[in-house]
């Protein structure tokens, strides 16, 4: 079976590279594994962020801020031609502090950013603890103020998932659940990818696998330093409207469900739930939001992100094997915008290094 | 600080109540943790409140769970450490001291135990049945009717229909026609040619004759009474404005209609593998039984070292089944623990054995004439299969089509088991209506993962744990 693209990986950032590759009329395969994989696709929070995205790479913060100002009408996009609702808002965000140390952190992340050069102006601000409970009434006593961003947004990642893979199928796109990708031999022209159920070709082959990538990455000359990272979300029972706000670690969905993140641990490829970080989450949560004791908690999940050791995007074309690229981040969600309708298109230029030089792994190399 | 203990008994049925008995009889402890306020499990709810309040219903309520008194007896006069109204909703298992965390609330409260060993003694619910307008009122479970019966004596007034097959439809209608309660029609769903099928299985549930002889005795019951039978039943739908009012279903191509005020459904029981797949264990799909169960040895030690499954949650076989399996698994606690030698153990054990040898006769004699329904994979397309949060089979369908590959993706995609229920309730038809649309056997479709707490309960209850 021989296309223009072949995508190894069908999450969010697979998924919406090829939703921007066939709209410009390429042909797709996408390689995915089985029901039971690790998928943070499936187990992420929904923020559409922008606030605390690129301490550190400004390029970064003007990425996430393009993908941000492009999600609505993406939003639009899909609901048209899938009918899927995704559940894009874009209300603002507040990071809530519960300590002056939190504060601080946040005031320095924003003097920081602001010091960077050409970073786009992302209207971030501290305010009072008081302003943010006239601004949000349900906030408790507890919290001491808040960094508040008005780009901030959220979006149902599982839906925009569905709605980029409906509208990929209706577009020719060639989906293949259960197949693990186990080899990438590159041929004279294009490559030739080995799953446990046959194999497949390709001109150009995009590593969009997650923490899969890495291994991948060797058979074509990449070199891919990501890790897994461990998050718990935790899920309350549905309830009426709660918010004004998008409140960083807690989100109310369409549904009424109140999700409550985020954990951080190095833990390697598990992902087992860990009471202690369920119990850190909720503690937190119902210190910012009182309210929130009464709700039952429903579900809890963890998920593994990938990381990079500093924490921003990869996107690279092999310099030994050109035609195999590498997208990963761990922020498919805000990026899905970006990613479907900018970086796509780039996919089929003749200079990707260098419109994306900022994200290239060598990076790493230096330091 | 936490409570740490050397077994840790989950339920309070025949099971585990036997497990208990055991344990105790030899000088062990055990804590018993139940969901309900006191011991019997399903079968033998409310056995010691009925004998003492309204011992004139065990008449009706029949000599099977006027069986359960025996156990609740001992169970109440040697488990010091019963908790009921415990309900567990997470268990931690700590690789590197082979110890376990279990968490369960308490009338609000959420505590936690440390424990070496575990007996999982969940038994099994009734299989979800979708069938267009099963989320209307007045459509229920038999098991459901039965239990508020043995709780209270209180049952469904109005036009009452029973529809399905398996020994609870047998039972309820024999304890209903028994405590003078009508019953306006039987729709039997068993497919025509069961019984000559099952006879292939009479000689060896003969070794469990008893039981032969009381379904004989039940079956009669009903024969002799007027309660209309419908055989071979297909196609049931229910309707009704606002409730249950209408149900239609074929006959032998024939179509029926009558006019009901409760339905109560009921296709045989399910293993309950929340805490089992909590855990992660291996499951094995029993293609006789049509559903999911763990992976147990002869003495119902799963794949997770010091984790015993026993009784109807490692598979379906009845109460008496139950009762030789929670024992065996006690007593290899027992021995574990140094509190019995080897040789003692392997007598009891061999004992115990034999005799649940006897009583699984009857398995695939009564697996056989009552046979899990295979088209659940085939409702309707309108037939809601998650309820809490309305998914319909044409749904689950459509996105098998776009590439869905197993239930966790058509949760993601869907909702579909996402609600209140957690997915107890829709998951086995989630495998099965996956199964039939993608063409895989169901072991190979899978099952939806389960993450704590396996039961709702209030933030606040987790932010005080600690405190407890």
């Amino acid at each position: 079976m021989t296309s223009d693209f072949i995508v190894i990986g069908g999450g969010l950032v697979g998924a919406a590279v090829s939703y921007g590759l066939l709209k410009l009329g390429a042909t797709v395969t996408i390689l995915d594994e089985g029901d039971t994989a690790f998928r943070a696709s499936r187990g992420n929070f929904g923020l559409v962020w922008v606030q605390s995205k690129g301490d550190g790479m400004h390029e970064y913060a003007t990425w996430s801020r393009e993908s941000s100002d492009l999600w609505p009408n993406f939003a639009e996009l899909l609901v048209e031609e899938t009918g899927i609702n995704v559940g894009h808002h874009r209300p603002g965000g507040l990071e809530l502090c519960l300590d002056e140390a939190e504060y601080m952190d946040f005031e320095n992340s924003i003097n920081r950013m602001h010091n960077q050069p050409n970073v786009a102006e992302n209207g971030r601000r501290m305010i009072s603890g008081d302003e943010v409970r006239r601004m949000e009434p349900s906030v408790g006593p507890e919290v001491v103020g808040a960094s508040y961003c008005p780009y901030d947004g959220i979006v149902n990642p599982l839906y925009t998932l569905r709605a980029l893979h409906q509208k990929c199928i209706e577009s020719g796109l060639i989906y293949r659940p259960d197949h693990e990708v186990k080899k990438i031999i590159p041929q004279i022209r294009g490559f030739k990818i080995i799953t446990n159920e046959g194999y497949f070709l390709s001109d150009k082959v995009i590593l969009a696998a997650g923490n899969g990538n890495k291994a991948l990455g060797e058979f074509v000359g990449l070199d891919i330093p990501t890790g897994p990272e461990r998050g718990h979300i935790v899920v309350t029972e549905r309830t009426s409207p709660l918010f004004n706000y998008v409140l960083g670690a807690i989100r109310q969905t369409d549904e009424g469900t109140v999700m409550l993140g985020a954990t951080k641990e190095n833990v390697g490829f598990d992902s087992g739930f860990n009471f202690e970080m369920a119990a850190k989450i909720i503690d937190k949560a119902v210190r910012k939001i009182p309210a929130l004791k009464k709700l039952r908690m429903i579900r809890s999940w963890s998920a593994l992100r990938i990381m990079s050791p500093d924490g921003f995007p990869i996107y690279e074309e092999s310099s030994n094997f050109p035609g195999a690229f590498v997208i990963t981040c761990h922020s498919g969600v805000t990026l899905a915008a970006a990613h479907a309708l900018k970086l796509a298109p780039e996919l089929l230029g003749n200079d990707f290094n260098g419109k994306f030089n900022a994200f290239s792994p060598k990076r790493f190399d230096v330091r | 600080m936490t409570l740490c203990v050397d077994v840790v008994i989950i339920g309070a049925g025949p099971a585990g109540m036997s497990a208990s008995n055991m344990i105790h009889e030899y000088g062990g402890r055990a804590v018993i943790l139940d969901e309900q306020s006191e011991p019997g499990g399903q079968i033998y709810k409310a056995i010691d409140r009925v004998m003492r309040d309204r011992p004139n219903e065990l008449s009706w309520l029949g000599s099977a769970y006027h069986d359960g008194a025996r156990l609740t007896k001992k169970f109440r006069s040697q488990a010091k450490d019963y908790q009921p109204g415990s309900m567990v909703w997470h268990i931690e298992c700590r690789n590197l001291d082979g110890l376990y965390n279990i968490f369960y609330s308490q009338a609000g409260v959420s505590k936690k135990i440390e424990t070496k060993y575990i007996v999982i003694a969940t038994g099994a619910m009734e299989r979800p049945v979708p069938i267009p307008g099963w989320t209307l009122p007045g459509v229920m479970t038999v098991g459901a009717v039965q239990s508020v019966l043995k709780n209270s004596g209180m049952y469904p007034s109005g036009k009452l229909v029973l529809a399905g097959a398996g020994p609870l439809v047998l039972q309820l209608a024999s304890q209903l026609i028994g405590a003078g309660i009508s019953i306006l029609a039987i729709l039997d769903t068993s497919p025509k040619g069961s019984f000559l099928k099952a006879l292939r299985h009479f000689p060896r549930a003969l070794f469990a004759g008893d039981y032969l002889y009381k379904g004989w005795n039940l079956t009669n019951k009903i024969m002799q009474s007027n309660i209309k039978v419908y055989r071979n039943v297909t196609e049931l739908n229910a309707s009704g404005d606002g409730r249950l009012q209408n149900l239609s279903f074929k006959v032998n191509e024939t179509k029926h209609c009558l006019k009901a005020d409760t339905l109560a459904l009921h296709e045989g029981i399910l293993p309950n593998v929340q805490l089992t797949r909590l855990l992660d264990l291996e499951h094995v799909w029993s293609p006789r039984q049509r559903s999911f169960s763990p992976v147990v040895n002869s003495w119902g030690e799963t794949s997770l070292s010091g984790v015993f499954v026993v009784g109807d949650g490692a598979g379906v076989s009845g109460a008496r089944t139950a009762e030789y399996s929670g024992a065996i698994a006690g007593i290899i606690i027992l021995e574990r623990l140094e509190y019995i030698k080897e040789s003692q153990r392997d007598l009891i054990i061999e004992d115990r054995k034999f005799r649940r040898l006897l009583d699984e006769g009857i398995r695939p004699f009564l697996d056989t004439l009552f046979p899990a329904p295979e088209r659940i994979g085939e409702v309707p397309d309108k037939t809601i299969i998650c309820r809490c949060e309305e998914i319909t089979a044409a749904e689950i369908r459509e996105v098998v089509k776009k590439g869905c590959s197993g239930p966790n993706q058509a949760k993601a995609f869907l909702r579909c088991g996402m609600g209140i229920c957690q997915g107890r309730m829709c998951g086995t038809s989630v495998t099965e209506v996956m199964s039939k649309a993608l063409e895989k056997k169901p072991a190979d479709v899978g099952a939806f993962r389960v993450r704590p707490p396996i039961k709702p309960l209030s933030l606040e209850e987790i932010v005080t744990l600690n405190d407890n």
